[in-house]
């Protein structure tokens, strides 16, 4: 068989054990295909979607309701968004618990973590662009958290808001965001993240003599396996985008008039939890500062898996680093479920 | 050899070059996004004639968000956007409690519980000529 241009991004082999399911979850290859899924749908959504605050909330009830298809189109780019947030958290995990980020691939792990931020960022201006009264209070305490960072605190607010108060100029500032800055910083950073796996050597697993297994798959077999993939995950997004159509709510009449939905995107409703603590730069800022710090520390200052460790489960060797990223995602994981 | 060679300084000097210059780009693109138009934002809000507000009555108006009060020492209004992070807060017995972090405040606008730490602030109210009520926040 004659690779194709598809095959052809592929290594010619990679290990047999480090490819299986089991230790990938395929969370990478996942995300990627997520990503494009996105691109796709979300190119789609713009031939309908009017950014200004008068008609945005009904632009997209007309994609929802009278565009053919368009309510798939909606539907699937809602939960490819989801979807990835859950994936690209699975991925982080995935390659603290098999300590795959030793060097040489330190940097690819801040480069990932980076994505992770800027997915998050993807999903909350996308989440705005509804501009219904869903989103109202999410967006006010959004950006008035920023105002209270101190000295810049302020600055940053009309910087992001494009004004004193919110209106026009802020929706159009999430949109732009959401279609262009993010997506060039995402796209640049995600394809350089690629070409790093590649670069340093592929998936991790401990050098060649310390190696029991020396098995390898060609990559006719990789692919075999990530178009596998591509099914099920294009299975699942169909199912929940037939079943479960995403959120809608009326359009924002005004927006400081009191409406049904207080609730955060559910990815930030940790954040909101903890905002009901106190101090809201001490819970609402510096608290997932330190947490995303001590994240991107991890290559740098904990011990260090052992090189024969590497590319298994669980090394004994870095259990610091698993109990701080499972104390880090429990404790995200309870506050969100009693939010 | 700890000389810092000539190579050394010519790294140097690229390197600092390279990042005066993405500083001065960035700082740039800071000030493109920071411009501001003239616009001020509505501080002022008519809320109709004075006799729609009878003595001893006290009313929510949405738009400011405020509550309008008539005593017997004249109209008084409080801000109704909570001090914590900026939610509408809402009517909840006696006093006014915030949906989205659950600050709870008295009648009188002082804070009951958290998080907020500061009272709801009072706003100026004026009677023009024409009987036309008139509160701004300030």
């Amino acid at each position: 068989m004659r690779p194709n241009f598809f095959h052809h991004l592929h290594p010619p082999t990679i290990p047999a054990k480090q490819s299986r399911w089991r230790y990938t979850l395929g969370a990478g290859g996942i995300a990627v295909f997520l990503s494009l899924v996105l691109l796709v749908t979300g190119a789609l959504e713009m031939f309908y979607y009017i950014p200004t605050q008068a008609e945005a909330a009904q632009s997209i009830q007309t994609i929802s309701y009278l565009v053919p298809f368009g309510g798939l189109v909606r539907n699937l780019h809602f939960w490819a968004a989801q979807l990835l947030l859950i994936v690209v958290a699975v991925h982080l995990v995935r390659v603290v618990f098999t300590g795959a980020y030793t060097p040489p691939r330190r940097f690819n792990y801040l480069l990932g973590l980076a994505l992770f931020i800027l997915s998050i960022l993807l999903d909350f201006t996308g989440y705005i662009l509804r501009w219904d009264q869903g989103i109202q209070w999410a967006l006010v305490v959004g950006t008035n958290l920023l105002k209270t960072i101190p000295w810049i605190g302020e600055s940053l607010y009309r910087l992001l808001i494009g004004g004193a108060e919110l209106g026009d100029a802020t929706l159009i500032r999430f949109y732009a965001w959401h279609i262009v800055g993010l997506i060039l910083l995402a796209s640049i950073l995600g394809i350089w993240h690629l070409f790093r796996v590649r670069r340093d050597g592929g998936v991790a697993l401990p050098p060649p003599n310390l190696r029991a297994d020396h098995e390898r798959i060609s990559r006719f077999e990789l692919v075999r396996r990530e178009v596998l993939a591509m099914i099920f995950v294009s299975a699942a997004l169909l199912l929940l985008a037939a079943f479960v159509p995403a959120p809608i709510a009326p359009p924002i009449t005004e927006l400081t008039a009191i409406s049904g939905d207080v609730r955060a995107p559910w990815f930030f409703l940790w954040v909101q939890e903890m905002l009901k603590w106190g101090d809201p730069f001490f819970w609402g800022i510096l608290v997932p500062l330190f947490m995303l710090v001590l994240l991107a520390i991890i290559p740098y200052f904990f011990p260090q898996p052992a090189e024969h460790e590497i590319g298994s489960w669980f090394p004994k060797s870095n259990r610091l680093a698993q109990i701080v990223v499972a104390v880090l995602a429990s404790a995200v994981l309870v506050l969100t479920l009693i939010e | 050899m700890d000389i810092f060679s000539r190579r050394d300084f010519l790294k140097l000097t690229n390197r600092a070059l390279l990042t005066l210059s993405g500083l001065l780009g960035l700082g740039g693109l800071l000030r493109f996004l920071g411009y501001q138009g003239e616009e001020a934002p509505a501080t002022e809000f008519d809320v109709g004639l004075s006799e729609n507000y009878p003595l001893n009555s006290t009313t929510i108006l949405p738009d400011v968000p405020a509550v309008l009060e008539h005593t017997a020492a004249g109209f008084s209004a409080m801000s109704l956007t909570c001090t914590h992070l900026g939610c509408t807060v809402e009517q909840d017995g006696e006093g006014y409690l915030c949906p989205c972090h659950g600050s709870r405040y008295d009648s009188d606008g002082q804070v009951e519980h958290g998080p907020a730490t500061e009272p709801l602030p009072p706003l100026k109210v004026e009677l023009e000529a024409d009987g036309e009520l008139k509160v701004s926040l300030s």
